[in-house]
């Protein structure tokens, strides 16, 4: 179907449906979603609590398996995979962000960065350099030998950024990378996350409750009732004009949240 | 809902966690009923009776078992209780009192308990003659035993079983009283200590750790050529080996651990991820535990590789003690009736006269400054020996060989040549020593230090000794039993026919009573290893388990960023070959130390028991070591 012009999808979803308890008293939280992704893509999801948005971004990243309705990243359809098949395809082409950062708090940040590399064929001196390069954006090449426990939430989030970026993933998925940091801390993460989108045309889809941190996407993709309800392009808009137009789409959806 | 339903239903949903220390608990209740049924038991009562040694050996014995089921118990319910720190929490927030959480806590330790104790008893009552039948078989006496069950024993087990509620129910008051709500929601996931360095201090404090412990090595090695500081210097090994594990397992294993991270500068892997850095930082936390480990391990491997050692060469021992069945010493009348009488009862025999001088001299050694000792001496002549049948390498002429199974205890193992100088009647007075023998050429029991010579040299001694009322020619008469199943007739045929007052014994009578001895301390060395092993693996077992629940976290998300379980576990395997093995090979090697002491309470090689020891305690060590694998293994794999 694609042409040689059209921008490569990284990833696919076609009539996601996820249900969770027991058959009878199901409840659907995802109910029939496609979705696309193309490379360099900055994609925003929101959507009001309960509207399904995390468990579609893990569905999406591999971490669960929809009822029904098909995947596929990079052209691997993963919704018939092994566990072993997902983990390694987690491994090569996707990166994380959590809220909670889930570092590893005995690691130091920089072994925590150097992780997602450590059983793959990347040299120890190519795994360096991008280190450097990848510290050197988000600003955290100073604490490099310095535990979680010392840093604070800002730095510990730029640190779980870098570990999802150290081993160029295909997408990175991001689950409220800013819900747990101050307003200071959340912009600069997400200027950040913004200028690595642009300079190295790196794929992240990010869910979101917050219009400000959306703002920045290139996309927003809004859910409700486990659908998609609409959908927002930034465009050659200014960040202002589209943080106010996603403020009024939230209106249109009702609740803030 | 009132109290009870609530009790039950908790106990119910805690049925996991708490299946492990019920077992614990039940297993060392059996154990200790077991141990207190066998000590009530008639034929055992008798033994004791007549020995000393065994109703010490039993009273200590007796001792450390309390002692140690009371250490594990607590150790068990202050791990069982931190895991529960949050329930507690829960209850307080809610509302209700600090009093009514502690009440209803005791009463579910006091139901458990209980439970075990009931269950305990009876797996004791129904194994108890399983073990006496054993002990009876360590010790060789066939008596057919209906052991009835001892109300002794079920009052003593009683009583050790309310001390450890009362232990436990003390533990949980305390926790419950002195903890803060916020301590208990925390109680679980701290992470605060991740943050310090190794300084200099460390590397100075482990290297320290390393030398004491090697100094503590070194001084053992001296224990045995000084006895006379005995006491001092096995004091100060203890206290310079332990000092030196608990500085080891502190500060040197981090330091080295954090030198290795550091040369890594970031690029750490999967697997020292989970096996180095949270080692490293937790090491600290563990260090007195390992450190109990170690030494209990190092203990129980000495305490059954020496009884093992002593019960395995007991028949060695004492021939080497007792080279022939029967000796009397001029004794021609009661040598013949003995004859007479085993031909009477058609055994069959050798006998052999043996002749020996006796005299007063001094040991001289070659080393002029040092004391001459006087000492009564017994000659023997290598010839009759070999006609005797004893296998003895004949000193050259003029030479002689000192004979005693005891020398290195009596410290006459060194500086051969000696001299032994004795009154002559020509210029030739002394007597060249060329080398010591762990063995005897006669019977113990009989006066005076062995020396062989040849022939020719016994010949010229028993001229050259001056006469004098010393100086005393003996005909020995031995006897060697050719039909090894009638040896207790014959024991008693030769018992009867001398005169008790003498205290001479036979060869078949001193093994019966070593290997009664012996086995005694075989048994209940056994019995106190097994309970040691299998506390301190279920300690470090409840230990991995409670760090396995605080790292799930990480395991969920090193699974979600793509590593397999199979990864994972390959890091964790690596941490727990660490925790398990470090222990286990510095009690190996400390246990090596005291075994290489304690050697000198035998005469017999003790390699193969102690090899022997050493393998079954590994492998029922390792068996914690797999158990805890797979424990993390199922964690693992839930975690995602």
């Amino acid at each position: 179907m694609e042409n040689q012009n059209t921008p490569k999808t990284v990833l696919i979803a076609e009539g996601l449906r996820k249900s969770f308890g027991l058959k009878g008293n199901a409840q659907q939280v995802l109910q029939g979603i496609d979705l696309r992704v193309i490379e360099g893509e900055f994609v925003g999801i929101m959507g009001p609590s309960g509207s399904g948005k995390t468990t579609l971004l893990n569905t999406l990243a591999t971490i669960d398996r929809p009822t029904e309705g098909q995947v596929s990243i990079k052209g691997n359809e993963i919704s018939k995979m092994r566990d072993s098949q997902l983990s390694n395809i987690r491994r090569e082409h996707l990166g994380f962000i959590f809220q909670e950062y889930n570092l590893l708090d005995p690691l130091t940040v920089k072994e925590n960065i150097l992780l997602p590399v450590s059983l793959t064929k990347i040299s120890k001196h190519q795994a360096e350099t991008e280190f450097n390069a990848i510290a050197e954006i988000l600003d955290i090449k100073e604490l490099a030998n310095k535990y979680p426990s010392e840093i604070s939430g800002g730095q510990k989030q730029r640190t779980s950024a870098a570990r999802a970026l150290i081993h160029s993933p295909s997408i990175v998925f991001a689950d409220e990378p800013t819900g747990a940091l101050d307003s200071k801390a959340a912009a600069n993460l997400l200027k950040n996350l913004h200028e690595i989108n642009q300079a190295r045309q790196v794929t992240i889809v990010m869910v979101t409750h917050d219009p400000l941190a959306s703002s920045y996407c290139s996309r927003v993709v809004f859910l409700k009732d486990g659908r998609i309800f609409s959908e927002l392009y930034r465009g050659e808009k200014t960040r202002e004009s589209f943080f106010k137009e996603i403020l009024d789409m939230q209106a249109v959806l009702g609740g803030g949240d | 809902m009132n109290t009870r339903k609530l009790v039950i239903r908790s106990m119910r949903k805690n049925i996991k966690m708490y299946y492990l220390y019920f077992f614990a608990m039940i297993f060392s209740i059996s154990l200790y009923f077991i141990f207190s049924t066998l000590q009530n038991d008639q034929t055992i009562v008798q033994m004791v009776k007549t020995s000393t040694n065994f109703s010490t050996a039993f009273q200590v014995a007796g001792i450390l078992l309390i002692f140690i089921t009371v250490v594990f118990t607590i150790y068990a319910t202050s791990i069982f209780i931190r895991r529960r720190s949050q329930e507690i929490g829960l209850y307080q927030l809610i509302g209700l009192s600090k009093a009514w959480v502690a009440r209803v806590l005791i009463l579910e330790y006091t139901i458990l308990g209980l439970g075990a104790l009931l269950i305990g008893m009876l797996v004791g009552a129904l194994l108890s003659r399983l073990f006496l039948i054993l002990f009876m078989n360590l010790i060789d006496i066939e008596v057919m035993v209906g052991l009835t069950f001892s109300s002794q024993a079920v009052i003593q087990t009683i009583t050790v079983f309310t001390c450890l509620i009362v232990v436990t129910s003390l533990q949980i008051i305390w926790t419950v009283y002195r903890s803060s709500l916020l301590q208990l929601f925390q109680a679980n996931n701290r992470t605060d200590y991740f943050v310090k360095r190794p300084s200099i201090v460390s590397g100075i404090l482990g290297l320290a750790g390393l030398s004491l412990i090697g100094f503590g090595y070194y001084v053992s090695t001296l224990i045995i050529d000084n006895a006379d500081a005995l006491m001092f210097l096995m004091l100060f090994v203890l206290a310079s080996t332990i000092l030196g594990t608990y500085l080891v397992f502190h500060t040197t294993i981090s330091w080295i651990l954090y030198i290795f991270r550091k040369k890594q500068n970031g690029h750490l892997g999967l697997y020292n991820s989970l096996s180095v850095a949270p080692l490293m930082h937790r090491m600290k936390d563990h260090a007195n535990s390992l450190t109990i480990i170690t030494v209990l391990s190092a203990m129980t491997i000495t305490m059954i590789s020496l009884s093992y050692s002593l019960y395995y060469s007991t028949e060695n021992d004492v021939r080497l003690a007792m080279p022939f069945d029967f000796a009397v010493e001029n004794m021609e009348e009661e040598a013949a009736i003995i004859s007479s009488r085993l031909e009477e009862e058609q055994i069959k025999f050798n006998h052999y006269e043996l002749d020996a001088i006796r005299f007063d001299g001094a040991w001289v050694e070659q080393d002029p400054s040092a004391d001459r000792r006087q000492r009564t001496f017994m000659l023997f002549s290598a010839e009759q020996m070999a006609h005797a049948g004893l296998d003895v390498e004949s000193p050259q002429d003029g030479e002689a060989i000192y004979h005693n199974t005891r020398a290195i205890i009596e410290g006459m193992e060194i500086s051969y040549p000696k001299y032994v100088e004795f009154p002559s009647n020509d210029e030739v007075n002394r007597l060249t020593v060329s080398n010591f023998k762990l063995e005897n050429v006669m019977n113990y029991r009989f006066y005076g230090s062995q020396l062989l010579v040849s022939g020719e040299t016994f010949e010229r001694m028993r001229d050259r000794i001056q006469e004098s009322e010393d100086k005393e020619i003996l005909t020995f008469e031995v006897f060697q039993l050719l039909d090894d199943e009638k040896s207790e007739t014959a024991s008693g045929i030769f018992l009867t026919n001398v005169d008790s007052d003498l205290y001479i014994t036979d060869f078949y009578t001193a093994y019966q009573d070593s290997l009664q001895t012996n086995g005694l301390l075989i048994f209940i060395a056994g019995l106190l290893g097994f309970v040691f092993i299998l506390s301190t693996g279920s300690i470090l077992y409840f230990k991995q388990m409670t760090e396995a629940e605080q790292e799930k976290t990480y395991y969920l998300t090193l699974r979600q960023l793509g590593f397999r379980v199979n990864d994972i576990m390959k890091g964790i395997i690596r941490k727990q070959l660490f925790v398990y093995l470090i222990p286990l090979g510095i009690g190996l090697i400390h246990a090596a130390f005291a075994l290489n002491v304690g050697s000198v309470l035998i005469a017999a090689s003790m390699l193969t028991p102690i090899f022997i020891s050493m393998a079954v305690y590994i492998v029922i060590y390792l068996m914690f070591t797999f158990v805890t694998i797979r424990y993390y293994k199922s964690i693992v794999t839930k975690a995602l």
